[in-house]
């Protein structure tokens, strides 16, 4: 019985020609997002690619110099893109790309791909995600606001019911019905979906990221059965057929339209940003304070019972580098995890906004997956910095440790090749689940609780008349 | 006849419940955005406030070393000596050149939020300058503002249809649209009576709306700048909300359901107002790629290190083609201040073309969606919104522009004295070359403006010519 009720929906479907449009439009913008996305993706990696064998090469190409110069040379760190990227760009085009290592400072990400982007961009990315996240969840309302309402308008739902239709198969017939129809569409976009990341992977990286592609895959299921299950249970509820529309649809703009700006002006109103300009200055006045040259210098003399710098069986210079980056490494620890903590209360307090907006919750799921929000990023940036610490400290032991003759001590290629590349892996979905637990957790009580309204609305509130 | 009719509209209106709920609504929206846009105001203009006090005590306490220096008070130490000119054009007395929000700006965020309002000057590359940004959490900078802007292109169009879609379709499924045309009226003076009422009811609201809201938010109207902003974001207004009533005009003379007018309806909003705007930004992106600006990063290095190796050969160099620049009496003397300089020269030289290769991409793919906006009024609208309220766009390139022309000033002024290895003297520092933002003339703002104008009044008159010609062939009963 409930397999019949799916057919004729999704038979009904089939013969409605507004829908056949919608479905085609949709489906068409799915694949040609995702082809684009496919290609961006493979052209910015592969000159991310270029650019990072090229400062590896700057690096080690640098020629003879002194150690403390090198570590001022630096070398760049670009924050790669993952393959889930070009299903989710997320805030990837809000972050900068590339970050300069040098000695004595964190610098911050620079050149954000929004700066280069034309005006349209602030109107929103196609990508599969947003086609997943504000269309598909409307195409869902228009093929189940009539479900029962419209039914109950042409007079078949008493004739149904008559037949001895019990209401809880006939609305879960339904919810098959427009899920069979959501499949029609969905399975072939997932699989082109599938075959472009495929191709965007180097081999044996796919496999790395089919948790991750599992998981979003259910993510989204949950996310549309939610809406299946509300766009059901209105129609059940709704007066008429025009009224579940109105009510649908207005949810639908809170949910899609709404809710993402609100919430982000509401978690910057609750939690602040500091400017730039104050960081900057708290950031110089820490690091002025705290760190006396004199003092270390005494310091040092004392542990190593000498009264004379000279007589130091190290370089003094090479200590005092070392004690100037420990201070400032515990200032930008500091400054830097009280500024990410604030970001990541303003997305916590948006994650929470799936309370209401199952929107909230999918979006935060979508770019924690394909690695691209805020959290992966902040991942990124501390590997960087961690990289950084590293090679100066290389470069300090170094000056440290130099014989004690006239001649200025150089580094040559021995020293620069001590230093290992940069390498960079992302944080694995355990971690990334473990982030999104409230998002995760929201999406499945949306699911649950939706699925339970519309069985409850179905069989309780459902009259003939 | 046209007033009796919207007199007649005004009583049903006021009969029912949702004029009160679009009342309501419509105050919670403006108030809640206006408050946002307004805190954003504030925060710059704190931020600029913080940044002129720190840069007024900076020059002061440079002023005072460099007297105590001259009356021997002081003795500098001879690495880090505060009259050098690289010192002071560098750090000591670089100003901020900053630009501050446009009177209207609480009303529409714009491309605020991602390009920076003001900038430190240094002596080094621009990209160094230009290449900082206001701190942003980017989740909240992809979800975009709340602000008025938002609730005028996006949200406004709803309550607009709302109120429309049913227009005629309504009075047929009563019954009274038989009746009312019994009456010596006809369809267009109907409809033009309602449209009227209608159109007239929420662009006042609206309008009232913002300007209590922006009165109350601080936003000075006592220039005349002000005023002719607000009346082109008035008439912007009119026609946007002209173009919506003409929509659901056209979507009724079909002589469908209410229900299906108002599907066709919200998928027209969304083909205009979102899926239109992202396409055309598919197709600029995919047809004028701009590189990731690793690319720029890595030339600009290959650049500074291949100019550092020559830096001696470039400052001989440089010093043959500017023999005035010489230290007199001196032959010309490697110092490391004069090296950096040159080898700085050098690499911007290098640089350029591949900074000018960037911009071109990125114009290009500006002027391809500019080409694109006449499409939809909603690409419209938010272009002209930004443009009134200065945070467009255009105003940034505008400030850029005179960005770059200060720090040529300012290179100009002080490079010639690092090469001399003149010391400067306290007298000079109030002396040096100031900066201030020369705003846009309106001209340009209006020239800008009126294109916009002009094609949303077009695509409103074509919307209004098509649904008013076809009036005659709606059916009164169904």
């Amino acid at each position: 019985m409930i397999l019949h009720i799916a057919r004729k929906e999704m038979l009904e479907m089939r013969r409605d020609g507004r829908f056949q449009i919608a479905s085609a439009i949709v489906l068409t913008l799915l694949c040609v997002s995702l082809a684009i996305g496919w290609q961006q993706y493979m052209a910015i990696s592969r000159q991310h690619e270029l650019a990072r064998a090229e400062t590896r090469n700057q690096w080690l190409t640098q020629g003879q110099k002194n150690p403390h110069s090198a570590a001022h040379y630096g070398v760049y760190a670009f924050k790669p893109r993952s393959p889930l990227s070009l299903v989710d760009r997320g805030a990837d085009n809000y972050t900068g790309v590339a970050v300069w290592l040098e000695a004595h400072k964190q610098n911050e990400f620079k050149y954000k791909p929004a700066r280069d982007a034309n005006t349209l961009a602030r109107f929103g990315d196609l990508t599969a995600s947003s086609v997943m996240q504000l269309l598909i969840p409307l195409l869902i309302i228009l093929m189940s606001f009539s479900a029962f309402a419209g039914e109950r308008e042409q007079g078949t739902l008493r004739l149904l019911l008559s037949m001895g239709v019990a209401k809880d198969k006939l609305a879960l017939g339904k919810a098959l019905g427009v899920a069979g129809g959501l499949g029609v569409l969905l399975v072939p976009a997932a699989l082109i979906g599938s075959a472009a990341l495929i191709l965007a992977s180097e081999t044996g990286s796919f496999a790395a990221n089919l948790p991750r592609l599992s998981w979003m895959a259910t993510s989204y299921v949950m996310y549309f059965a939610a809406f299946i299950g509300i766009s059901l249970a209105v129609s059940a509820v709704a007066k008429s057929a025009r009224l579940a529309l109105v009510c649908l649809l207005g949810f639908w703009i809170f949910n899609g339209l709404a809710a993402p700006r609100l919430f982000s002006d509401l978690s910057r109103a609750v939690y602040r940003t500091p400017s730039s300009f104050a960081f900057s200055q708290r950031m110089e006045a820490e690091l002025k304070t705290g760190f006396d040259e004199v003092e270390f210098k005494k310091s040092v003399l004392a542990r190593y019972k000498v009264s004379k710098l000279e007589d130091l069986p190290l370089n003094y210079a090479g200590l005092s580098l070392k004690a100037g980056e420990d201070h400032g490494n515990e200032v930008f620890d500091k400054l830097y995890a009280e500024l990410w903590d604030i970001f990541e209360a303003q997305n916590r307090l948006q994650q929470q906004g799936g309370i209401v907006a199952p929107l909230m919750a999918i979006r935060s799921v979508s770019m924690g997956l394909s690695g691209t929000d805020f959290a992966q990023f902040r991942d990124f940036s501390v590997t960087a910095e961690k990289y950084r610490r590293a090679f100066i400290d290389v470069m300090n032991t170094d000056i440290a440790n130099a014989p004690k003759t006239e001649a200025p001590h150089l580094g040559d290629k021995n020293l620069w090749a001590k230093v290992p590349a940069f390498e960079y892996t992302s944080p694995s979905v355990g971690t990334v689940l473990s982030q999104q637990a409230w998002s995760l957790g929201l999406l499945s009580i949306w699911a649950l609780a939706a699925s339970i309204a519309a069985g409850w609305a179905a069989t309780q509130r459902l009259k003939a008349e | 006849m046209i007033p009796t009719i919207a007199r007649h509209e005004w009583r049903l209106l006021k009969a029912d419940r949702t004029l009160a709920a679009v009342v309501t609504l419509l105050a919670l929206l403006v108030g809640f955005s206006l408050y946002n846009g307004s805190s954003w105001v504030e925060f710059q203009r704190q931020t600029l406030d913080a940044a002129k006090a720190e840069q007024t005590k900076r020059i002061s306490r440079l002023t005072q070393d460099l007297a105590a220096i001259e009356e021997g008070r002081m003795q500098p130490k001879s690495f880090q000596d505060p009259r050098s000119a690289g010192a002071i054009g560098g750090t000591s007395a670089a100003p901020y050149l900053a630009m501050p929000p446009a009177p209207l700006a609480t009303l529409a965020i714009g491309q605020s939020d991602l390009y920076p309002y003001y900038f430190k000057l240094n002596l080094r590359s621009k990209q160094a300058i230009l290449a900082n940004d206001e701190i942003e959490n980017p989740t909240n900078l992809l979800a975009g503002r709340f602000d008025l802007a938002f609730v005028l292109v996006y949200l406004f169009p709803l309550v607009v249809l709302a109120l429309g879609y049913n227009m005629i379709s309504a009075e047929r499924e009563q019954g009274t649209l038989s009746l009312a045309l019994s009456q010596p009226v006809t369809m267009a003076q109907l409809v033009t009576g309602k449209v009227l009422l209608r159109g007239g009811l929420l662009l006042g609201l609206v309008v009232a709306f913002t300007l209590v809201g922006a009165l109350a938010t601080g936003v000075d109207v006592s220039s005349q700048t002000v005023w002719m902003r607000l009346g082109l974001w008035m008439v912007l207004m009119t026609l946007y909300t002209g173009f919506w009533f003409g929509l659901a005009i056209l979507v009724n003379t079909y002589s469908t359901s209410s229900a299906t007018n108002a599907l066709s309806l919200a998928g027209a909003w969304l083909a205009l107002v979102l899926v239109l705007p992202s396409i055309a930004n598919l197709i600029a992106t995919s047809v004028y790629p701009v590189p990731s600006r690793v690319e720029m990063v890595q030339a600009m290095r290959t650049a500074g290190k291949d100019a550092q190796s020559r830096g001696s050969m470039l400052l001989s160099k440089y010093m043959e083609d500017h023999p005035e620049l010489m230290p007199a009496g001196e032959k010309p003397q490697v110092d490391f201040a004069s090296v950096t300089y040159a080898v700085q020269i050098e690499v911007d030289k290098q640089v350029q073309p591949i900074l000018d290769r960037f911009d071109k991409q990125v114009d290009k793919q500006q002027e391809f969606v500019d080409g694109f906006r006449f499409l939809s009024p909603a690409i419209l609208a938010q272009s002209g919104i930004n443009d009134l309220a200065g945070t467009s766009l255009g105003r940034y390139k505008h400030f850029s522009g005179q960005v770059d022309g200060f720090f040529e000033t300012w290179k100009n002024y002080f490079l010639p004295k690092i090469f001399q290895k003149v010391k400067m003297r306290s007298a000079e520092i109030a002396q040096l070359p100031a900066y201030a933002y020369a705003e846009e003339p309106d001209s340009q703002i209006l020239s800008r403006v009126a294109v916009v104008l002009a094609g949303l009044a077009a695509l409103t008159t074509i919307i209004f010519g098509i649904a008013y010609s076809r009036l005659k062939r709606v059916s009164i009963a169904s």
